[in-house]
């Protein structure tokens, strides 16, 4: 396991570096702004919840445009947990990592059942239709927090009063703020922040386990999904199963995006979620390259943070001209993305075990 | 009885593309289907693997009816088939085109995969070498790398039926095996049929164009016509049978010598 160990070395040293530009630890390097290290965190999300969105767009061969409606899913859950249920304002530092943790695989898991309830159905649709189904059930999820204060004068009526006033509490149209922040464990001068840390250590844990996935059982049945659902149907394969499963892991990668996504923020409001939320995550996949991993970290990190180093480099009024060249120039020179569906070594793994021969 | 086809029809939109269609099948037989392009054959074969449900008649599979049950419960009891216009997996090898037809029986869960877990580790090594097993038989092991679609042609046939093969079956669907193939390589392909048909205890229903080759390898074939089955009978009597000769050749015209 050669490569694993050099895989491993290579994120402590990524991680540590970020820190030390960043000047966490004891050296006042300041390479690294408040702001750029927010635009990294940002970036680190924008992975999650891209290769969530492969699942369903890359490797299963299905077109949804709903991840903005997971996502949300995620950051409100998390952030109203946050705020009201259990105030991790209160604790101290390891409980309150301990509760946030858990808090963003609560908001992950329900973004993940919604994920169910909405693939189930929508899977007798396919293609355009089913991309039509998925838009709308991301408008819909904007629309029920917008509508959240009328949400909760009906649940006021019915005398669930604390319920109410948590509903009523994350706003609706007028946004969400304010909700606790995480603190920073420090050891003599050297700083850790904690919501950077929990965050690229979920980059890390996603592109493990769902390298792993693809590289299973699992991920041969979605690709044969992809390839030829009837051939893949007559070879056993339960292609509605691998479809929801799909939707499931999808909506609960894009529900932990959203929870960090509040955290970074620090406010929401409905229209962060909006259709251009979706659109801006199927414009990483595809630039990335559908069913490649590679793809999923290259192309949401690099048009993340490229806008932004764009602004320092002094072309601030051209950043919205490169953008869109960058993108053109992709889909001339590279149309089936960056990395087409190929790997990086590291991230291959084909054969699941070692072959013999 | 391992299959048993009774009073099947099935229509589209007023065309019969079977009419009162029966067949039966005995365990370990070698059976051929045969009938002028068009006749049915393939239907029978899409009836029988689920993928259009008749809407009369019934599909008896080891006693219990196939009929309003889903095309991956069939493959799963035992029912495999290959394609007339090959439906290989084309962004996956060779050897992935193999397994994806062992992922109902993988034996592992969710979490082995995401984890690593030792169990999955044993399980896939065993499907490994089942597959890798397949592909030596059909001699595709030095090609398990390849993308399964940058295979020749006739490897591609037969990569169908290692993949077939790998749901582990006991009655296997052959749908036209050694369509575009040359002499030479029909006779291996033969051969070859003879050969995993002992080796896996197969019953095998094959449709096939090439007359000496159903007439070679079958020990009874059935005949079909718009949808009708208009003989059975074992090769000798097929072959002499007018109505067959009818369906192929058409009618003599009278007055003439």
């Amino acid at each position: 396991m050669a490569a694993g160990s050099l895989a491993l070395t290579g994120v402590v040293l990524l991680y540590t570096t970020i820190l030390f530009l960043h000047g966490n630890l004891g050296f006042p390097v300041g390479l690294l702004s408040d702001y750029y290290f927010q635009v990294l965190m940002l970036a680190g999300i924008n992975i999650i919840v891209t290769i969530g969105l492969n699942l369903i767009n890359g490797f299963a061969g299905q077109f949804s445009i709903g991840q903005a409606g997971f996502m949300a899913i995620g950051a409100y859950v998390t952030a109203m947990l946050a705020t009201f249920v259990i105030p991790i304002g209160m604790f101290s530092l390891p409980t309150q990592i301990v509760a946030f943790i858990g808090i963003v695989l609560v908001a992950g898991c329900a973004a993940g059942l919604v994920g169910y309830l909405v693939g189930l159905p929508s899977l007798r649709l396919k293609g355009d239709y089913l991309a039509i189904a998925t838009l709308a059930f991301g408008e819909v999820v904007r629309s029920v927090v917008r509508a959240s204060d009328e949400i909760s004068a009906a649940i006021a009526a019915l005398g669930l009063t604390t319920l109410a006033a948590h509903i009523e509490g994350i706003g609706g149209p007028r946004g969400f703020g304010g909700f606790p922040q995480l603190a920073d464990l420090v050891i003599g001068p050297v700083r850790i922040p904690t919501l950077f840390t929990l965050i690229f250590t979920s980059v890390v844990l996603s592109v493990v386990l769902v390298r792993n996935l693809v590289y299973s059982s699992y991920g041969r049945a979605w690709l044969s999904v992809r390839s030829n659902e009837l051939a893949a149907e007559i070879m056993g394969v339960n292609s509605t199963r691998a479809k929801v499963l799909a939707f499931i892991l999808s909506g609960f990668l894009a529900g932990v995006g959203g929870g960090y996504f509040a955290f970074v923020i620090r406010f929401l409001h409905p229209d962060s979620f909006s259709f251009l939320k979706s659109i801006e995550y199927l414009i990483f996949l595809y630039a990335g390259g559908a069913a490649s991993l590679s793809g999923s970290i290259v192309a949401p990190g690099a048009l993340t943070i490229l806008p932004e180093f764009l602004r320092v480099a002094g072309f601030d009024q051209w950043r919205l001209v490169v953008y869109p060249i960058l993108l053109i120039s992709i889909m001339l020179w590279r149309p089936s993305g960056l990395m087409g569906d190929r790997e990086f070594r590291f991230l291959e793994n084909r054969r699941g075990v070692r072959d013999a021969s | 009885m391992l299959l048993e086809l009774t009073g099947i029809q099935l229509s589209f939109g007023g065309l019969y593309a079977l009419k009162d269609f029966s067949l039966s099948v005995g365990e370990g037989e070698l059976v051929g289907l045969i009938g002028p392009n068009g006749a049915g054959k393939t239907t029978a074969f899409n009836v029988i693997s689920g993928i259009y449900p008749p809407s009369t008649g019934s599909v008896r599979f080891r006693g219990e009816d196939l009929v309003g049950r889903s095309t991956f419960e069939i493959a799963a009891r035992g029912v495999s088939r290959t394609f007339q216009n090959i439906r290989l997996f084309e962004r996956l090898s060779v050897l992935e085109n193999v397994q994806v037809a062992s992922h109902w029986r993988r034996g592992y869960a969710l979490w082995d995969a995401a984890f690593r877990s030792r169990h999955f580790d044993a399980c896939e090594r065993r499907l490994d070498e089942e597959a890798k097993a397949l592909l030596a038989t059909f001699g595709l092991y030095e090609r398990r790398r390849a993308r399964a679609t940058s295979l020749p042609y006739g490897e591609q046939r037969r990569l169908e039926m290692a993949r077939a093969l790998a749901s582990k079956p006991s009655l296997l669907l052959l749908d036209e095996p050694a369509a575009g193939m040359n002499p030479a390589e029909i006779v291996e392909l033969m051969e070859l049929i003879a050969r995993i048909r002992a080796e896996y205890g197969l019953t095998i229903l094959l449709i096939e164009h090439h007359m000496h080759v159903v007439m070679g390898v079958c020990q009874r074939i059935a005949v079909v016509d718009f949808g009708v089955k208009i003989a059975e009978g074992s090769p000798d009597e097929i072959r002499n049978d007018p109505r067959v000769i009818e369906a192929y050749l058409g009618q003599p015209v009278s007055g003439e010598h």
